[in-house]
């Protein structure tokens, strides 16, 4: 794969994981979290064989489809909230987002003496996603987007780790658990609406 | 048949299908301990690698099972531990009150053993991270019953569990290349610090702790108690045989001075906040902090202290059963676990109430009850260590004692109210009675426990 397009998935990753931290509306957010995980499919098969790769675009986008129909059929939940209101929080997100961003390309260098066989799109890639997930769970009490952050988090490790092995169980076990997540994700949702047990 | 199939896959569709008989409250408890028993049995009596006859059928139970190129392992050494774990389970199922414990705890915590199991015996072990990552999803379900939202103690614990297994997989990973370049220290250094991490996230050492006081707060505390007691078993577990295998000690490292930095670090904290507790959920949290940084100084013994291990589990799973149960059926009779709550229950309530003292104080370390032989043993064990050592073991001890006699306070203190409520069924009471005398017996009589904890030890250290 050529370098420039390997740099731009990474700046897409980049748009996408700062979005999915920024935006205030569930269903842009469960639509930026399925756009990530074209650039993560992308990104991991330079290291692996392209059908392999794709066992993570389907788990992705199963998890963000599983997410979005949960909170879609969710009776009465007020999602959007007052713009003017939200404002100051998605600058400092933006703000601290753009931070973190400068931070992890000023550590790529040290990086790349640990990821010895992943480029440096990869390493860059994987751990803006992993910076950007970890900022999102520090951010937020909100159970949805504490499983959207984990699920980012794990996107970044994903591409790291992909460069490192490529067994066939290690694919399989953490696709299942990005669905697992998803499915978590909207029982946490669905779990106060439903009936009591004691 | 192997026993990977026999005892993770056959309980966890168990587990699935019972998923589908949940209003059948009883039915589900009565299969459960049937079950359970089974289960037990089949651990204890099945030869493995040996044909036997079963009914019409001559049966030879393989130990391994091998999935994709990986092997899940679980030997005639490896028995103890599934006795032990499928023991804890049918435990918990006795002194579980179907009308107060939500009816997905069978299940779900039936399908959290086989996760234990699995973690355990897959084989490279490194991959035992990923499962306890679906353990941490199946405990989050099972800590957020359905009509309760998810506690911010529950999403915490499922960050850290998270990101622990992504470290331990990251450290895994590194170690194997240090294999290829043995010598390279700069290489172990980093390895050891992820892997250090990631241990850190998954057993909550310091200053990854705060989930566990919140939980012990805000959840159910039969629930609670159960995670407590079986999660931290699986990591120990897991991470003795990660390190015996792994090789980690045939690199020169020296683990048993990080074992008791960090031991040192949770007993103290956990006596620490014994002592400023207010709330009896957050006792519940002090103590589970002080028993984690326990484990970690008998493990730090090596041989010697695995024995000690395994008698504290067994006094921890008696002591959190009875506190659990006590709690559970305390709380139909009071507004909130705060101890202006709990103010004067002793008087009101003395047999459930006693539950949760004896409780407390046998995993306190309280002379005469169970904790105190294997406590005393664990000190004298690291009496040969620094002073500073000592000194935290005793004074942490002496602030888990301390905090246990606030709330003895708290409890026998006289509000002036007669109680006319009788909380729980007779079977329960009588329950907790009997496991106040378990407590007692272990404390007189220690040598039972240590004669099987060092059988325990023997069969896993000989493998």
């Amino acid at each position: 794969m050529p370098d420039l397009f390997q740099s731009f998935l990474v700046v897409f990753l980049f748009v996408c994981g700062s979005g999915i931290l920024i935006v205030p509306s569930r269903r842009l957010m469960t639509g930026l979290l399925a756009l990530q995980y074209i650039g993560v499919f992308l990104l991991v098969s330079v290291s692996w064989p392209l059908e392999i790769a794709v066992v993570k675009l389907v788990a992705g986008w199963m998890a963000s489809a599983v997410l979005f129909l949960t909170y879609q059929n969710l009776p009465g939940v007020n999602i959007e909230g007052r713009m003017d209101t939200l404002l100051p929080g998605t600058y400092f997100k933006g703000f601290t987002a753009l931070l973190l961003g400068l931070s992890v390309y000023s550590l790529v260098p040290t990086a790349l003496r640990w990821f010895l066989g992943a480029t440096q799109q990869q390493v860059l890639g994987g751990l803006w996603l992993l910076g950007l997930g970890l900022l999102q769970l520090l951010l937020t009490r909100d159970s949805l987007r504490i499983i959207i952050g984990l699920l980012t988090v794990i996107s970044g490790f994903e591409i790291l780790y992909a460069t490192l092995e490529a067994s066939v169980l290690m694919t399989g076990l953490l696709a299942i658990l990005n669905i697992g997540f998803a499915f978590l994700g909207s029982y946490l949702l669905i779990a106060s609406n439903l009936e009591e047990s004691p | 048949m192997s026993t990977p199939i026999l005892w993770i896959l056959v309980p966890f569709m168990a587990a699935g299908v019972s998923l589908f008989f949940l209003q059948y409250r009883n039915l589900l408890r009565w299969n459960g301990l049937g079950f359970g028993l089974v289960l037990v049995t089949s651990a204890l009596v099945l030869p493995i690698n040996e044909t036997f006859k079963f009914l019409f059928w001559e049966v030879e139970l393989s130990d391994q099972l091998l999935i994709f190129g990986r092997r899940f392992i679980l030997s005639g050494a490896d028995q103890p531990v599934v006795i032990l774990l499928f023991s804890l389970w049918l435990f918990w199922l006795v002194i579980m009150d179907p009308k107060l414990v939500p009816p997905q705890f069978i299940p779900l915590s039936l399908s959290g053993i086989c996760l234990i199991l699995t973690a355990y015996s897959v084989e490279p072990i490194f991959y035992g991270a990923l499962f306890f990552a679906f353990l941490a999803l199946i405990y989050v379900v099972l800590l957020s019953p359905p009509g309760k939202e998810p506690t911010p103690g529950v999403l915490r614990f499922l960050i850290f569990q998270i990101l622990g297994m992504l470290f331990i997989l990251f450290a895994a990973w590194l170690a194997s290349w240090i294999d290829l370049n043995s010598g390279n220290q700069v290489m172990l250094a980093r390895s050891l610090l992820i892997l250090a991490l990631g241990f850190s996230f998954i057993l909550s050492i310091f200053p990854f702790i705060s989930w566990i006081s919140m939980v012990g707060e805000r959840n159910h505390p039969f629930l609670s108690g159960f995670v407590f007691n079986t999660y931290f078993l699986g990591v120990f577990l897991f991470g003795t045989r990660f390190i015996l295998e792994g090789g980690w000690i045939g690199q020169g490292v020296n683990i048993q001075e990080p074992l008791q930095i960090a031991g040192v670090i949770m007993l103290g904290f956990g006596g620490f906040m014994a002592i400023s507790s207010n709330h009896l959920g957050r006792l519940l949290g002090a103590v589970i902090i002080a028993e984690i940084g326990r484990s970690l100084l008998a493990i730090s013994l090596f041989q010697a202290g695995i024995p000690i291990y395994f008698g504290m589990v067994i006094l921890q799973s008696v002591s959190l059963g009875v506190w659990s149960l006590s709690l559970t059926q305390l709380q139909q009779g009071i507004n909130g676990l705060d101890y202006l709550s709990a103010t004067g229950a002793a008087r009101l309530w003395p047999v459930t109430t006693s539950g949760l003292l004896l409780g407390y104080f046998a995993l306190a370390g309280l002379p005469l009850l169970g904790g105190f032989p294997i406590y005393w043993t664990l000190g004298s064990g690291l009496s040969f260590y620094p002073l500073w050592i000592n000194s935290v073991f005793v004074l942490s001890t002496l602030g888990l004692v301390f905090g246990g006699l606030r709330l003895l306070g708290v409890l026998t203190k006289k509000i002036g109210e007669e109680s006319i409520l009788i909380l729980g069924e007779p079977f329960y009471r009588y329950l907790i009675l009997g496991l106040n005398i378990l407590l007692v017996l272990i404390g007189i009589l220690p040598q039972w426990i240590f004669r099987l904890t060092r059988t325990i030890s023997g069969l896993m250290l000989g493998s």
